[in-house]
Protein backbone atom coordinates (compact mmCIF):
# COMPACT_ATOMS: atom_id res chain seq x y z
CA UNK A 1 0.00 0.00 0.00
CA UNK A 2 1.29 3.45 -0.86
CA UNK A 3 1.46 5.83 2.07
CA UNK A 4 0.49 8.77 -0.15
CA UNK A 5 -3.28 8.98 -0.24
CA UNK A 6 -3.55 12.45 -1.75
CA UNK A 7 -0.78 13.35 -4.17
CA UNK A 8 1.09 16.57 -3.37
CA UNK A 9 -0.46 16.93 0.08
CA UNK A 10 2.04 18.28 2.57
CA UNK A 11 1.50 18.39 6.32
CA UNK A 12 1.82 21.76 8.01
CA UNK A 13 3.38 19.94 10.94
CA UNK A 14 7.00 18.90 10.69
CA UNK A 15 7.13 15.20 11.43
CA UNK A 16 10.65 13.84 11.91
CA UNK A 17 11.23 10.36 10.60
CA UNK A 18 13.50 8.17 12.68
CA UNK A 19 15.96 6.39 10.39
CA UNK A 20 16.40 2.60 10.50
CA UNK A 21 18.70 1.37 13.29
CA UNK A 22 22.46 1.07 12.84
CA UNK A 23 24.46 -1.25 15.05
CA UNK A 24 28.15 -2.13 15.31
CA UNK A 25 28.63 -4.83 17.95
CA UNK A 26 31.16 -4.43 20.75
CA UNK A 27 33.89 -7.03 20.25
CA UNK A 28 36.21 -6.39 23.19
CA UNK A 29 36.11 -5.81 26.90
CA UNK A 30 36.50 -2.20 28.05
CA UNK A 31 39.98 -2.88 29.39
CA UNK A 32 41.05 -3.89 25.87
CA UNK A 33 39.43 -0.97 24.03
CA UNK A 34 41.00 2.16 22.53
CA UNK A 35 38.48 4.96 22.97
CA UNK A 36 38.11 8.17 20.95
CA UNK A 37 35.94 11.24 21.51
CA UNK A 38 33.78 12.97 18.92
CA UNK A 39 31.83 16.07 19.82
CA UNK A 40 29.28 18.27 18.12
CA UNK A 41 30.07 20.99 20.67
CA UNK A 42 32.40 22.95 18.37
CA UNK A 43 35.64 21.96 20.12
CA UNK A 44 39.01 22.66 18.44
CA UNK A 45 42.57 23.76 19.22
CA UNK A 46 43.13 27.49 19.71
CA UNK A 47 45.40 27.54 16.66
CA UNK A 48 42.82 25.89 14.42
CA UNK A 49 40.28 27.77 12.35
CA UNK A 50 37.11 28.65 14.26
CA UNK A 51 33.78 27.31 13.10
CA UNK A 52 31.41 29.56 11.19
CA UNK A 53 28.74 30.12 13.82
CA UNK A 54 26.03 30.52 11.18
CA UNK A 55 26.41 26.84 10.21
CA UNK A 56 29.48 24.79 9.38
CA UNK A 57 29.83 21.20 8.20
CA UNK A 58 33.64 21.09 8.46
CA UNK A 59 35.46 19.32 11.28
CA UNK A 60 38.72 19.59 13.19
CA UNK A 61 41.12 16.78 14.01
CA UNK A 62 42.07 17.01 17.69
CA UNK A 63 45.22 15.04 18.40
CA UNK A 64 45.52 13.33 21.74
CA UNK A 65 48.71 15.24 22.52
CA UNK A 66 47.01 18.66 22.42
CA UNK A 67 46.87 19.89 26.05
CA UNK A 68 43.25 20.32 27.19
CA UNK A 69 43.93 23.92 28.24
CA UNK A 70 44.76 24.74 24.60
CA UNK A 71 41.38 23.55 23.38
CA UNK A 72 38.46 25.94 22.92
CA UNK A 73 34.91 26.10 21.62
CA UNK A 74 33.33 28.06 18.81
CA UNK A 75 29.64 27.20 18.60
CA UNK A 76 26.71 29.55 18.22
CA UNK A 77 23.99 27.15 19.28
CA UNK A 78 24.29 26.69 23.05
CA UNK A 79 25.44 28.53 26.16
CA UNK A 80 29.24 28.20 26.09
CA UNK A 81 29.83 29.49 29.62
CA UNK A 82 30.30 26.08 31.27
CA UNK A 83 32.55 24.71 28.54
CA UNK A 84 34.61 27.92 28.56
CA UNK A 85 35.32 27.26 32.25
CA UNK A 86 36.25 23.62 31.66
CA UNK A 87 36.50 21.94 28.25
CA UNK A 88 35.86 18.56 29.92
CA UNK A 89 32.16 19.45 30.31
CA UNK A 90 31.69 18.66 26.64
CA UNK A 91 34.99 17.05 25.73
CA UNK A 92 36.02 14.87 28.71
CA UNK A 93 39.56 14.34 27.42
CA UNK A 94 41.28 14.59 30.81
CA UNK A 95 38.81 12.07 32.26
CA UNK A 96 39.49 9.60 29.41
CA UNK A 97 43.23 9.95 30.00
CA UNK A 98 42.72 9.16 33.69
CA UNK A 99 40.61 6.10 32.88
CA UNK A 100 43.28 4.85 30.45
CA UNK A 101 45.97 5.38 33.08
CA UNK A 102 44.09 3.36 35.69
CA UNK A 103 43.41 0.56 33.15
CA UNK A 104 39.63 0.95 32.95
CA UNK A 105 40.16 1.24 29.18
CA UNK A 106 43.23 0.16 27.24
CA UNK A 107 44.10 3.52 25.73
CA UNK A 108 43.04 6.89 24.50
CA UNK A 109 42.92 7.09 20.69
CA UNK A 110 45.64 9.23 19.07
CA UNK A 111 42.96 11.37 17.38
CA UNK A 112 39.57 12.80 18.24
CA UNK A 113 37.05 14.87 16.30
CA UNK A 114 35.36 18.21 16.85
CA UNK A 115 32.56 19.61 14.72
CA UNK A 116 29.68 22.04 15.12
CA UNK A 117 26.32 20.37 15.39
CA UNK A 118 22.86 21.88 15.57
CA UNK A 119 22.82 23.29 12.06
CA UNK A 120 24.78 23.48 8.84
CA UNK A 121 24.40 21.45 5.69
CA UNK A 122 22.95 18.14 6.90
CA UNK A 123 23.58 16.40 3.57
CA UNK A 124 27.27 17.31 3.79
CA UNK A 125 27.39 16.09 7.40
CA UNK A 126 25.80 12.80 6.42
CA UNK A 127 27.61 12.23 3.13
CA UNK A 128 31.07 13.75 3.77
CA UNK A 129 31.91 14.83 7.32
CA UNK A 130 30.55 11.75 9.08
CA UNK A 131 32.24 9.22 6.77
CA UNK A 132 35.55 11.20 6.88
CA UNK A 133 35.64 11.14 10.69
CA UNK A 134 34.63 7.46 10.72
CA UNK A 135 37.41 6.66 8.24
CA UNK A 136 39.99 8.38 10.46
CA UNK A 137 38.85 6.32 13.46
CA UNK A 138 39.02 3.08 11.43
CA UNK A 139 42.56 3.88 10.23
CA UNK A 140 43.69 4.68 13.78
CA UNK A 141 42.37 1.38 15.17
CA UNK A 142 39.69 2.90 17.40
CA UNK A 143 37.51 0.31 19.20
CA UNK A 144 34.80 2.61 20.55
CA UNK A 145 33.72 6.24 20.42
CA UNK A 146 32.03 8.46 23.01
CA UNK A 147 30.09 11.34 21.49
CA UNK A 148 28.74 14.43 23.16
CA UNK A 149 25.89 16.21 21.41
CA UNK A 150 22.18 16.88 21.73
CA UNK B 1 27.79 11.45 12.95
CA UNK B 2 27.23 8.67 15.43
CA UNK B 3 25.49 6.65 12.72
CA UNK B 4 28.35 7.18 10.25
CA UNK B 5 30.93 5.90 12.75
CA UNK B 6 28.68 2.98 13.61
CA UNK B 7 28.22 2.16 9.90
CA UNK B 8 32.03 2.00 9.63
CA UNK B 9 31.94 -0.82 12.20
CA UNK B 10 32.95 1.04 15.37
CA UNK B 11 30.51 0.90 18.31
CA UNK B 12 29.52 4.30 19.72
CA UNK B 13 27.61 5.85 22.58
CA UNK B 14 26.38 9.41 22.94
CA UNK B 15 26.11 11.46 26.14
CA UNK B 16 22.97 13.48 25.53
CA UNK B 17 21.39 16.41 27.34
CA UNK B 18 18.35 16.21 25.06
CA UNK B 19 17.31 12.53 24.88
CA UNK B 20 14.20 13.14 22.68
CA UNK B 21 16.43 14.59 19.95
CA UNK B 22 18.72 11.59 20.17
CA UNK B 23 15.73 9.27 19.84
CA UNK B 24 14.49 10.99 16.70
CA UNK B 25 17.86 11.01 14.99
CA UNK B 26 18.26 7.26 15.41
CA UNK B 27 21.15 6.99 17.86
CA UNK B 28 22.17 3.35 18.47
CA UNK B 29 23.28 3.83 22.11
CA UNK B 30 22.79 6.78 24.42
CA UNK B 31 23.04 7.82 28.04
CA UNK B 32 21.28 10.81 29.52
CA UNK B 33 22.53 12.37 32.75
CA UNK B 34 20.42 15.26 34.11
CA UNK B 35 22.52 18.06 32.66
CA UNK B 36 21.93 21.18 30.59
CA UNK B 37 23.04 21.33 26.95
CA UNK B 38 26.64 22.50 27.15
CA UNK B 39 27.68 20.38 30.11
CA UNK B 40 26.77 16.92 28.80
CA UNK B 41 29.73 15.30 30.59
CA UNK B 42 28.97 17.05 33.88
CA UNK B 43 29.55 20.18 35.93
CA UNK B 44 32.65 22.27 35.05
CA UNK B 45 35.67 21.41 37.22
CA UNK B 46 33.73 18.65 39.00
CA UNK B 47 36.20 15.88 38.25
CA UNK B 48 34.32 13.35 40.36
CA UNK B 49 31.03 13.86 38.49
CA UNK B 50 32.65 13.96 35.04
CA UNK B 51 34.62 10.82 35.76
CA UNK B 52 31.52 8.98 37.00
CA UNK B 53 29.54 10.03 33.91
CA UNK B 54 32.29 8.90 31.50
CA UNK B 55 32.75 5.63 33.40
CA UNK B 56 29.00 4.90 33.38
CA UNK B 57 28.86 5.82 29.68
CA UNK B 58 31.60 3.31 28.85
CA UNK B 59 29.86 0.65 30.93
CA UNK B 60 26.67 1.21 28.91
CA UNK B 61 28.66 1.03 25.66
CA UNK B 62 29.31 -2.64 26.34
CA UNK B 63 26.04 -3.33 28.20
CA UNK B 64 23.33 -1.99 25.86
CA UNK B 65 22.03 -4.89 23.80
CA UNK B 66 19.93 -3.35 21.06
CA UNK B 67 19.80 -0.18 18.96
CA UNK B 68 17.83 2.83 20.14
CA UNK B 69 18.32 2.38 23.87
CA UNK B 70 18.68 5.53 26.00
CA UNK B 71 19.82 4.89 29.57
CA UNK B 72 19.21 7.65 32.14
CA UNK B 73 22.22 8.29 34.38
CA UNK B 74 21.79 9.28 38.04
CA UNK B 75 23.89 12.47 37.93
CA UNK B 76 22.41 15.92 38.18
CA UNK B 77 23.87 19.33 37.47
CA UNK B 78 21.82 22.50 37.08
CA UNK B 79 23.77 25.41 35.59
CA UNK B 80 23.52 28.66 37.48
CA UNK B 81 22.53 31.16 34.79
Amino acid sequence: MSLTVVKGLQSEIYVPITPPPVWAPVKKELKDMTIALATAAGVHHKEQERFNLAGDFTWRKITDTMPSNELMVSHGGYDNSDVNKDINCMFPIDRIHELAKEGFIKACAPVHAGFMGGGGNQEKFKGETGPAIAQMFVEEGVDGVILTAG
Amino acid sequence: MQRAIEEAGIPTIIIAALPPVVRQTGSPRAVAPLVPMGANAGEPNNIEMQSAIVRATLEQLVKIESAGKIVPLPFEYAAKV
